[in-house]
């Protein structure tokens, strides 16, 4: 199994994107026939397999960049193998060769290293050291420097890109590093990874060399220090990078999740954009539930003169059977939202929700009203919803609310179109300000219609008290329900769903 | 005959015998139908009208050499006019005929039983091979030679037909109840779907397919298009009249123009011997490219800055 692959795949998972064991397989496949040596191809071939919407592959885009973006940052040149390392090179290598077992290979690859960057540049160390700001032990100078003692030390000295690598990689498993859920915690973790890899002891030596009388121990120590600085930084883009493929979408879903059951109105406008998305996802969850029952049919009953019909081409031979079958009509809805101050914060989210259920709730008209009543439903055909809300609760908000007043204008509106396939939605708290409740329009509605359901975004206890008129509407409604976060609205959506296929 | 293997031997050779069937597309297009070509998936196709999704499929049996099977979706396609239907004219006829020599076949026999059996073992000949009206996917299986099959505006169907599709679509075969499974003869099709996305296809499909989004081109890639296709059009005009669609996809509009749609108008100017873009020539031709009273309606006081901005940015 290729792993590299299985990697990227579980961070594009992490990412939302939907991938499935037989699209992995494909993705296997493809690699095989176009390999990975073509990146540009690879992104193309692997785009056209794993994403399979255009989110989706917005998002397979950034995922696919920062996955394989490690390869670039690990081809940068390590910053510090100067003409320091290059003279004694032999000895330092022979001393790792000592101990390290099989070092053959690896003294081979820290010369032709050393020799790259070092001999062209014989200045770079003292121009690095001098930069130091103002640190005395700082200005050894170059020269011949001690051989380090500690592993980390000696690892970093070698210089083997691969080798620290895979250090890195390997404490990252050892801290956990995919666990990371904020980014707070990015500092956390790098320092984790640095003492998973031995910086408490590297810190120690380059201590005892930085006080050391020896000009070679104390060159080691700030070269030691250059390079400690330098890995930090790689772990620090490594742990980044981990974030990116691992925490940013568990920590959105951990904020999702909360989003979901939070009072509506107790949300900030920062929230809404993310809201937005998420009553899309759960429209859009709700449409493709829904959207398959629309023809039923009764089983085994002959539709004979669809039949007799139908088969008259055959001389009368009954070949083509016809059944008989239902068609489900849609639900007309009526939306009727109060947009007063308390309530608008609810209104804009079940307009939003019932708009973006277009696809299996074709005919929804809404209406808005704080004192007058008004039809809000042409708002929504011309603009973006959010527009539209934005539009409705300025024309119709912030009067006070009057229940009764609103009622008749939706009488006198629409009265002639409310018939048994209809649904009247009403969100309102029903605090109706003393006034006339008018009851016995709601009364008419509960006649004619299908279903009256009344959303009360209040907690239940709190119907009732005051001015609030509850008492009164519930006997006209078909269903009464408290409404005030985004989990209660999908259940009553789905409900309204279900209800009316 | 051509060579198969060796257009598909690589992405770029694909898109120059694209380009040279006078389909010019990105390397990301001709990547969907290298890999089509090598995994023998299904490719579904979306985006906005008239980037040439349709195109792309017909283009590629054009340049295969393979007869290309359309299967054009509506609401209301079913299985009788997608996969198979019995010939119950031809039944028929030959019930009748049999009629005569049942006598025949039933002379001798002893008792209800043995007739029975007689008749059993004409067997099940009505239901067979030589009674099936193929329709496009089991004619896409039998194609002898493989073919291009084009399953076009799979949204606009049911989703029960969407469920018809699975079983062609990953395994290329179709099970026939009376008959058993009928299997691709010899090369499986190279099938593609269209959607415009007016519903969401189910997962189930769209995990069995590659899925290849087709965007409007960048400014580049259509002034190559325009000039593939309408290929007298002089190279000032042309880049003007693309640089002023681009300008137009920006703009909030009922129906953004597609490629379809500037080709339309680069013939028009070429008609119209236009030389390069004013104001008043974009204005009378304004209905090639929108398709809606409103739009143009909208776009007419834009019209003067968007023609300068076009004629500036192309020099």
């Amino acid at each position: 199994m290729d792993q590299l692959l299985t990697q990227f795949i579980s961070a594009l998972r992490n990412a939302d994107i939907r991938i499935s064991t037989a699209e992995t397989l494909d993705a296997l496949s493809t690699v095989e026939l176009v390999g990975y040596s073509d990146r540009r191809l690879l992104k193309d071939s692997l785009a056209l397999v794993l994403p399979k919407t255009l989110d989706e592959k917005a998002a397979f885009d950034t995922c696919f960049d920062q996955f394989f973006s490690f390869g670039d940052r690990r081809s940068r040149p390590p910053p510090t193998a100067s003409d320091g390392d290059a003279e004694p090179s032999g000895d330092a290598a022979g001393q790792a060769g000592n101990g390290q077992a099989g070092a053959g290979g690896d003294a081979q690859d820290q010369r032709t290293a050393n020799a790259r960057p070092g001999s062209p540049r014989p200045q770079q160390n003292t121009a690095i050291a001098t930069d130091e700001r103002g640190e005395p032990t700082a200005t050894p100078g170059s020269g011949e420097m001690s051989p380090p003692q500690s592993a980390l030390g000696q690892l970093l000295v070698r210089g083997n890109q691969m080798e620290i690598t895979i250090a890195i990689n390997t404490a990252g498993r050892q801290a956990n590093v995919h666990e990371i859920e904020v980014f707070t915690q990015k500092g956390v973790y790098t320092r984790r990874i640095m003492d998973a890899m031995g910086h408490a002891e590297l810190q120690q030596e380059i201590g005892r060399l930085a006080e050391s009388a020896d000009i070679p121990d104390r060159r080691r120590a700030v070269d030691l220090t250059h390079r400690r600085d330098w890995l930090r930084e790689r772990v620090r883009d490594y742990v980044e990078h981990q974030f990116l493929l691992h925490a940013d979408v568990t920590g959105r879903r951990l904020r999702e999740d909360m989003l979901r059951d939070v009072r509506l109105s107790a949300l900030e406008q920062r929230h809404h954009r993310m809201l937005h998305d998420l009553v899309l996802r759960m429209a859009r969850r709700l449409v493709s539930e829904h959207s398959r029952r629309r023809k039923v049919f009764r089983r085994g009953q002959l539709h004979v003169p669809r039949t007799l019909r139908r088969n008259m081409k055959y001389d009368d031979a009954v070949f083509d059977l016809q059944w008989k079958s239902v068609k489900v009509d849609r639900p007309k809805v009526f939306a009727v939202c109060d947009v007063s101050g308390s309530v608008a914060a609810y209104a804009r989210f079940m307009l939003m929700f019932l708009y973006s259920l277009e696809e299996v709730l074709p005919k929804v008209r809404s209406f808005a009203f704080s004192s007058d009543l008004g039809e809000v439903s042409a708002l929504f055909a011309r603009n973006t919803i959010d527009d539209g809300i934005a539009i409705a609760l300025k024309q119709y908000g912030g009067g006070s609310t009057d229940y009764g007043q609103a009622f008749a204008d939706f009488r006198r509106l629409c009265l002639d179109e409310i018939d048994k396939r209809a649904t009247i939605i009403v969100l309102g708290d029903a605090r109706n300000n003393y006034g006339d409740a008018r009851t016995d329009v709601l009364k008419e509605f509960y006649d004619r219609s299908k279903r009256v359901i009344w959303l009360n975004p209040e907690p239940r206890s709190m119907w009732n008290t005051g001015d609030s008129e509850m008492r009164h509407y519930a006997p006209y409604c078909h269903q009464v329900d408290e409404c005030s976060t985004l989990a209660h609205l999908e259940r009553i959506v789905g409900r309204l769903l279900r209800a009316v296929a | 005959m051509v060579d198969h293997a060796e257009i598909a031997a690589s992405v770029p050779s694909l898109q120059q015998h694209l380009e040279a069937h006078r389909y010019i597309c990105s390397t990301q297009i001709a990547t969907a139908v290298y890999l089509a070509y090598h995994l023998r998936k299904p490719v579904l196709i979306e985006g906005p009208p008239g980037v040439g999704k349709t195109e792309l499929a017909k283009t590629t049996a054009e340049m295969f050499e393979l007869p290309l099977i359309r299967l054009q979706c509506y609401e209301g396609l079913d299985e009788a006019k997608a996969l198979y239907e019995w010939k119950y004219g031809k039944q028929l006829l030959y019930t009748q005929v049999l009629k005569q020599t049942l006598d025949e076949v039933l002379q001798g026999a002893k008792g209800f039983a043995e007739s029975v059996k007689r008749l059993h073992e004409f067997g099940d000949i009505f239901f067979s091979a030589e009674f099936l009206e193929a329709r496009p996917l089991l004619k896409a299986l039998q194609e002898e030679r493989g073919c291009v099959l084009l399953i076009d505006e799979v949204d606009k169907s049911d989703h029960e037909f969407e469920s018809l599709l699975l079983e062609i679509l990953s395994d290329y075969q179709v099970s026939i109840p009376e008959i058993g499974t009928v299997r691709a003869r010899h090369e499986p099709p190279l099938v593609f779907l269209t959607s415009n996305n007016t519903r969401e296809i189910s997962d189930a499909l769209k995990r069995r397919c590659l899925h290849l989004y087709i965007p409007f081109p960048d400014i580049e890639l259509e002034q190559r298009i325009i000039n593939a296709r309408v290929p007298a059009i002089p190279p000032q005009l042309r880049s003007q009249l693309v640089r002023f669609i681009h300008g137009l996809r920006d703009l909030d509009l009922k129906k953004v123009p597609s490629i379809s749609e500037t080709i339309d108008w680069a013939r028009t100017l070429l008609l119209l011997h236009a030389e390069r873009l004013e104001p008043e020539l974009v204005s009378n031709t304004m209905n090639v490219i929108l398709k809606f009273q409103e739009d143009i309606e909208n776009v007419q006081p834009e019209l003067r800055t968007l023609t300068e901005k076009a004629t500036k940015d192309s020099g």
